[in-house]
């Protein structure tokens, strides 16, 4: 979409809904504000606001929703990011920026459904998905249908689990995939989380004020418990590809869909029970019981299509970057063969 | 090559391979990013070298001279480092590549013209057996020789596939390179398109789509309820890809809400009607190798150079309908040379038609090669 024609500008509930955006960044550097007036007992609310952000999705593992007025919200999202960095706890980090990215999720969709204005539409999806994400996307003729290119498309839609989202069961035609509102918003979800993962991260704050420093502390305290992560031993005879994905399990990060079928199929090659098998998954920043339970039975053979999944080739995982041979793996063609080799040559 | 072949063949083959490779070089057909692609070669000894990169043709076609290989491979893929393993090449991108094989086809002439040669002595069978006659040998391979129907399917799925990627994928026929195989398929190239950053993942949700796999009751607008099914068609409508497809093949449309609801009540229900539909969708669909497609880092058969499983080049067809591999594929030297035929076959190739006793022959190098190559010959000096 060009940007050449949307003569529109972002209004201030915009910017209070979408802090992420350069225009927000703009507004904190034209009000001159400075990190240190968060020591000012008038910023209190702000700093009780942002605390209450994260006892939300931390704790409560909730979306916030409320919607504050544009000035509170865009000081908010900007000390709730300092008050995460101050915190310094992987998962927190990662748990806020998924919920934060829902959150967008949520305001967007209502945006491009509610939205009377075509050039306002039209402005939402060129700020948030061509300048963030590279995304062409375009309104089809009744508005509530946008088309965006079959690559654009599977670079997204391959990382969700659920059979929907499979291109086949999509309107494809001559280059282009046709969806809704809402699932070219959940399209973009990841993306979002980890534009704000990545906020965190290269955030340089030279000196955290000390207001905003005891916040943290305390919330570090409080949230210490949801972080500490159940370590999955790791057998020294699990190949390699396995050994990588728990450890990756272990430090909290968001398996592929194809490593979780991976690991999961080995482990019930291996003879672990659907109980076990689920607590390996725990530490994932999306994980739901009941979802990795029916998953894992499904690729049992005891839901779904009844079909038993084998753990995927070594040549599979190699072209899916999952694949971390060492010289233990040689002339092996399934993981599951690993442990099989070793035990042959004792 | 898979088959055993003797020393006198490999010889044979080696110095027909090479005298192409050093006579007719310009039909190799170099892919662009030549210096980011990784090249790779199967020798007459069945050993496999790989991870070999080259500035330009010149240097290819020089190595080319000089082993004489079986086979010639290039990557997909585009490397930064591409001499490194696979672990530390540094992808950058892949060509989008689809492979037809005459076995997927499952073709019912298929016993009419396969042979099984045994691994072990070369021995040549017209049926299966599970241990060869004369050595005992259990490792059995199965050859064929293509006939014209074969040949007329090969091109009606590959003309398939290219209304997938043209009608569906919006890819301009101008960026769609197709290539027989050199034996028995044909290879569709799509280089350097806006596909090339793909994962695997993202290329597997591709094949689904045009292999026909994983299609959902709801998506053509049967949803599930409590008391077994309702229609509701969806937003985007019934006149695109897949939907089209199957409303076609109902005879439904966006209106037809009482017809689809009989034809899935008299499939037995929703249970019922997502196999009917899933049976009726791997029908539609086109069959690739799902494993070429998804392999990002897959060392594929090089255009323009032979293949070793029958002497014919792999060759680029400008016209799929007019396109006669059997003429356009068969580049070797038309020398005649003797050869012991262990089978009864005719042979179409170059033109020509011959009547291939199991006995020995005389026959131009061009069909001696490829009788060798398909395991149903032997050279004689």
């Amino acid at each position: 979409m060009n940007s050449i024609g949307l003569a529109i500008k972002l209004g201030p509930t915009d910017l209070a809904k979408y802090p992420f955006l350069e225009e927000a960044s703009e507004y904190i550097r034209e009000t001159r504000f400075a990190i240190e007036e968060l020591d000012r007992p008038e910023m209190d609310h702000i700093l009780r606001r942002s605390v209450d952000i994260l006892e939300t999705e931390i704790s409560a593992g909730k979306v916030y929703t409320n919607l504050d007025k544009y000035e509170i919200e865009i000081l908010s999202f900007l000390v709730t990011l300092i008050m995460i960095k101050s915190i310094d706890l992987e998962p927190v980090t990662k748990k806020h920026s998924l919920l934060e990215a829902m959150r967008t999720e949520k305001f967007l969709t209502e945006d491009l459904f509610k939205e009377k204005s075509l050039q306002k539409k039209k402005l939402l999806l060129h700020k948030i998905f061509q300048e963030l994400f590279e995304i062409d996307i375009h309104f089809d003729l009744d508005l509530t249908i946008f088309r965006l290119s079959v690559p654009d498309y599977l670079m997204r839609a391959s990382k969700m689990n659920e059979q929907e989202w499979k291109l086949i069961n999509r309107s494809v035609h001559s280059g282009y995939v046709y969806i809704d509102t809402d699932e070219a918003v959940r399209l973009i979800r990841s993306e979002l989380s980890n534009l704000i993962y990545d906020r965190i991260k290269t955030m340089k704050i030279p000196v955290v004020p000390e207001r905003v420093k005891i916040c943290a502390e305390e919330l570090r305290k409080k949230f210490s418990i949801y972080c500490t992560y159940r370590k999955h031993h790791i057998v020294s005879d699990y190949p390699p590809c396995i050994k990588h994905a728990i450890e990756m399990m272990n430090t909290g990060e968001n398996l592929p869909h194809s490593a979780r079928v991976m690991l999961a199929t080995y482990m019930l090659t291996i003879g672990k029970n659907t109980d076990e098998i689920v607590t390996m998954f725990q530490n994932s920043p999306d994980y739901n019981e009941k979802v990795t339970r029916y998953q894992i039975e499904h690729l049992a053979g005891n839901k779904g299509s009844r079909i038993k999944y084998s753990v995927p080739s070594c040549k599979r995982l190699l072209s899916e970057d999952l694949c971390f041979a060492t010289v233990d793996c040689e002339n092996i063609l399934n993981p599951i063969q690993f442990g099989r080799k070793k035990a042959n040559t004792q | 090559m898979s088959l055993k072949t003797s020393s006198e063949n490999s010889s044979f083959l080696k110095g027909l391979f090479r005298e192409y490779y050093f006579k007719d070089s310009n039909s190799l057909v170099t892919p662009s990013m030549i210096e980011k692609r990784e090249f790779g070669y199967m020798s007459f000894d069945s050993i496999m070298v790989r991870h070999l990169s080259f500035r330009n043709k010149r240097e290819l076609i020089a190595r080319l001279v000089q082993e004489s290989p079986s086979d010639v491979y290039c990557s997909n893929g585009y490397y930064k480092f591409p001499t490194n393993s696979v672990q530390s090449k540094e992808w950058e991108g892949a060509d989008l590549i689809f492979d037809i094989d005459l076995k997927d086809l499952n073709m019912p002439c298929s016993s009419e013209h396969s042979f099984y040669v045994c691994d072990q002595c070369g021995a040549c069978n017209v049926s299966f057996l599970n241990a060869c006659t004369v050595c005992l040998g259990r490792k059995i391979s199965r050859t064929t020789i293509p006939c014209r129907k074969c040949l007329i399917s090969l091109k009606k799925e590959t003309q398939r596939l290219i209304e997938f990627l043209h009608g569906d994928l919006g890819i301009a026929d101008g960026s769609i390179e197709i290539f027989f195989s050199g034996n028995a398929g044909y290879h569709i190239h799509v280089p350097d398109s806006e596909f090339k950053t793909l994962d695997s993942r993202a290329r597997s949700d591709l094949v689904d789509y045009i292999c026909g796999n994983g299609i959902m009751n709801e998506s053509i607008g049967v949803r599930k309820s409590k008391n077994g099914f309702y229609i509701k068609f969806p937003k985007s409508g019934m006149v695109f890809g897949w939907r089209r497809r199957v409303a076609s093949e109902f005879g439904i449309n966006q209106s037809s809400i009482s017809k689809l609801k009989r034809i899935v009540e008299s499939s037995g229900g929703y249970g019922q009607f997502k196999e009917d539909l899933s049976t009726k969708a791997k029908l539609i669909g086109v069959r690739i190798d799902p494993h070429v497609t998804t392999d990002i880092h897959r060392i594929f058969r090089m255009p323009g150079t032979i293949n070793g499983k029958s002497s014919l080049l792999k060759v680029k067809s400008t016209n799929l309908e007019t396109f006669n591999p059997l003429d356009s594929a068969c580049v070797l030297d038309d020398r005649q040379v003797y050869i012991r035929s262990k089978v009864n076959l005719k042979l179409y190739l170059h033109e020509n038609y011959f009547r291939i006793k199991n006995s020995i022959e005389r026959l131009p190098a061009y069909a001696a090669a490829y009788m060798i190559c398909k395991g149903l010959a032997d050279f004689i000096k």
